[in-house]
């Protein structure tokens, strides 16, 4: 049993913490006084995680077990997540080819010949076939590829179906083959609370005009956090679109979940407590850190982008979207939560290598943002560990680079939009039709490896809540223009941030600093 | 003291390298290190050509102990850590009764450390890599120490030295495997160039097989201009040793080969199975499962 969470107070005797800082680390002392919130360490994943797969596709949830669904002649979907999910990717087996595999074992069993796999990737990248493989594994790959394996595209008119709109006239679009299905399995991986549910078909297999339904600042605002979908107006409303989808198309979701086992061996220190680091540890850190501190950042990004994660399945569950969702929600918490004592003055977050729309590539100053802004920050439950008008300090080399094949729409973001305004709303008002019907990004879009032209706005408005709740915003170690471009301050220490944000909470503030990643939820008291 | 005092230890250690480094690299950019600094006359280019020296030394103990441990504990290491190379044929090469002459293609300085990484270590302990004299020798330093490394030994790409092809069919004359990478130079862009006849000339000269070798990725770990190596996967693919036809001549021999380097880089199609996906996919079960 792995030890739970744990906040300490920092005294003389506490070491320096370690700082996620881009593509490198850093190692800060903090005030004395200062909380350190650390995840809690990675559940013992289930031994056989096969046989858990076979006992939950015959004892599903409020459902029939899967076998009795299939059927020689019936026009079977399978969809899975995209590679935007788990974060660092998964050293293989994947946990999505396992259950995979065995829902096209129980396929070939019953005889039915019309079966097709849709990587639900919404509105992000296609994937290079390589990847694709990767999740899906090589008997997959090689037996389904490319005809009856292939990717979703929220631009093709054909494609994609309307298929109504909810009670709050919200529009919901399905993928054709899935809406036309005569049963879709949902193959999903949840890593954090925002993941899985009705959120997978109804963003993952759904084109723009079903996605910004919820994926606007209006609704972004009103979720408190995205991490805690009953107070998350996005997720009630991908409910809704999902309530409809269900009603269109029998639907059997199977979603997994993984404990945080992060960080592969030569990063065991990432992991780890510095607390608990051995003189090994120590050493790999300083390699590390040297190793960072001189490389060229290509050589950096490829070191680090080619990290798998030794993660293990912690919990398996299939059947009817809701029931099984509500029991992937409490394998999530078991492994992430973390009981936090009150708000604090300052927060403190290192800005890591790698977010969910930036597998390699690397991490423009949008997707920082969208990183330490709209996913650390959000990772509470209740209340934010930050308080009102409280200073959020990030650390991150923030620098201008962009992916010009991954991100194109992103460049024209952050050159001219963020250089027009930072704010969210109006923003929207602006510029989100020019950049969603785009001819030359719906083109990349669809024929490259590109994200579709109005994801750099869903980056940017993923970030609102925590500009609107945070009175300063603080980026250590970024480059000044960049960061000034985003709207924040630019501290080259943290010494000097700490300096910078007593003008706004006064002396003597409180200080927190999120140990992240690996992720943790805080359930703030 | 804990470690992280910062009072002390590896970190004031590390902490001072690094100021070091940043030092010189400020007196560096300040007074231009970099730049060209002027001659006040030419430099004396030699009227004769020195004599091809073809590192003997690199060929005889201790050097070659020294060279299998060098090999072993480092390059091999690092090189199965930068590229995962994947290695295909090499049961083709295992009994190999006389020497032979590996033709590769080239695109990058990490192929010869794949070949090297590819090979029994048998064959690798008797093997020499033709490196190019006008580049690798132009400095002696630079050239004795890739040598040691790696049992280098000079090899003119012009053509002209009818000196130093005698002296590499001398070398496969007494036993010596031959790496050779018959482009001449590093493709730009990855691509297959056109071979040189030196190495079918070689080849008739000492009546020696030709073993051809594809590389695949090397030109992603370390291609042209690039200082550093970068990580990514290489497969090395080795094909079946070819021998001269008679009457066949050393361009048409070249020919040969370096189409049966251009035939290992392509991948096999894959069989063309017959029959409905379930078919396809009850064919390929894996024989056992593991959790069973």
């Amino acid at each position: 049993m792995g030890r739970p969470g744990a906040v300490i107070e920092v005294d003389r005797n506490t070491p320096p913490v370690m700082f996620h800082f881009g593509e490198g680390v850093r190692l800060e002392k903090l005030p004395l006084g200062s909380r350190i919130v650390y995840p809690p360490d990675p559940l013992e994943p289930i031994a056989h995680p096969e046989r858990a797969v076979k006992r939950a596709l015959a004892k599903p949830l409020e459902d029939d077990p899967l076998k009795s669904l299939l059927r020689r002649g019936m026009k079977l979907t399978i969809a899975f997540d995209d590679l935007s999910l788990p974060l660092p990717p998964m050293a293989a087996p994947d946990v999505r080819q396992l259950v995979m595999e065995q829902v096209i074992d129980m396929a070939a069993e019953a005889g039915g010949e019309d079966i097709h796999l849709i990587a639900a990737l919404g509105l992000h990248r296609r994937m290079t076939a390589d990847e694709v493989r990767h999740i899906v594994g090589d008997r997959i790959f090689a037996t389904f590829w490319p005809d009856r394996l292939y990717q979703h595209d929220g631009e093709d008119p054909e494609a994609n179906v309307y298929i109504g709109k909810t009670s709050q006239g919200e529009e919901v679009t399905l993928h054709k083959r899935a809406a036309e299905s005569d049963l879709v399995i949902y193959v999903n991986l949840t890593l954090v609370p925002m993941d899985g549910g009705h959120k997978s078909m109804a963003t993952g297999l759904a084109s723009f005009r079903s996605i910004r339904a919820h994926h606007n600042a209006k609704t972004l605002l009103a979720s408190r956090s995205y991490m805690n979908p009953p107070d998350s107006a996005l997720h009630h409303s991908c409910a809704r679109q999902g309530q409809l989808i269900e009603d269109t198309v029998r639907v059997f979701h199977i979603e997994t979940t993984v404990n945080n086992h992060a960080f592969p061996a030569i990063a065991n220190f990432m992991q780890k407590r510095e607390t608990d680091w051995t003189p090994q540890d120590q050493a790999m850190f300083l390699a590390m850190k040297q190793m960072t501190d001189i490389a060229p950042p290509a050589f950096k990004r490829n070191v680090f982008h080619a990290m798998r994660a030794p993660y293990g399945m912690t919990a398996v569950n299939a059947g009817q979207v809701d029931a099984v969702h509500e029991k992937t929600l409490e394998a999530v918490r078991n492994q992430i939560a973390v009981t936090v004592e009150g708000q604090t003055d300052i927060v403190t977050l290192g800005v890591p290598y790698l977010g969910p729309y930036n597998v390699n590539a690397p991490m423009n100053p949008i997707l920082v943002a969208c990183m330490g802004l709209g996913y650390l920050f959000n990772f509470y439950r209740g209340k934010p560990v930050l308080r009102k008008g409280g200073v959020l300090v990030l650390t991150h080399p923030c620098r201008y680079e962009f992916d010009s094949v991954q991100h194109p729409s992103y460049i024209d973001y952050y050159d001219e939009v963020l250089a027009d305004t930072t704010d969210p709303i109006e923003i929207e008002k602006k510029y989100e039709l020019r950049f969603a019907e785009d001819p030359w990004f719906r083109q990349l879009y669809r024929k490259s490896h590109a994200y579709h032209g109005i994801h750099p706005h869903y980056a940017w408005i993923w970030a609102a809540h925590a500009m609107d709740h945070a009175g300063d915003i603080i980026i250590v170690g970024g480059e000044r223009d960049v960061v000034h471009r985003l709207g924040f301050k630019c501290a080259t220490t943290l010494e000097d941030a700490f300096e910078m944000a007593e003008q706004t909470v006064g002396r003597h503030p409180s200080v927190t600093h999120l140990r992240m990643p690996p992720i943790m939820l805080c359930d703030v008291e | 003291m804990p470690w992280y005092s910062g009072d002390g230890g590896l970190l004031k250690l590390t902490g001072a390298v690094g100021s070091v480094v940043t030092d010189v690299s400020r007196v560096r950019r300040g007074w231009r290190w970099s730049s060209p600094r002027p001659h006040t006359w030419p430099e004396r280019g030699a009227v004769v050509p020195a004599p091809a020296t073809d590192l003997g030394w690199a060929r005889v103990e201790p050097v070659r102990t020294i060279r299998f441990l060098l090999q072993r504990g480092l390059l091999m290491p690092f090189t199965e850590v930068m590229a995962h190379p994947k290695v295909e044929g090499r049961e083709l090469i295992n009994e190999l009764e006389r020497p032979v002459i590996f033709a590769a293609n080239h695109s990058s300085h990490a192929d010869t450390s794949l070949v090297l990484h590819a090979l029994p270590d048998r064959a690798r302990e008797r093997t020499v890599v033709a490196a190019a004299a006008d580049y690798w020798f132009k400095r002696p330093l630079l050239g004795n120490v890739v040598s040691l490394f790696l049992n280098t030994f000079p090899f003119s790409r012009t053509g002209g030295a009818q000196g130093q092809l005698h002296s590499s069919s001398m070398l496969l004359k007494s036993g010596w495997n031959l790496v050779l990478f018959p482009e001449g130079s590093r493709s730009p862009d990855g691509r297959i160039q056109e071979f040189n006849p030196g190495v079918g000339h070689l080849a008739n000269e000492a009546g020696t097989p030709v073993v051809p070798v594809h590389i695949r990725g090397a030109h992603r770990i370390m291609p042209k201009g690039q200082k550093l190596p970068l990580p990514g996967a290489a497969r090395v693919r080795i094909g079946k040793p070819m021998t001269r036809e008679p009457k066949e001549g050393s361009r048409e021999f070249t020919a040969r080969i370096e189409k049966a380097v251009r035939a290992l880089s392509k991948d096999a199609p894959q069989p063309d199975l017959q029959g409905s996906w379930i078919e396809r996919w009850n064919a390929s079960k894996p024989r056992d499962l593991p959790y069973d």
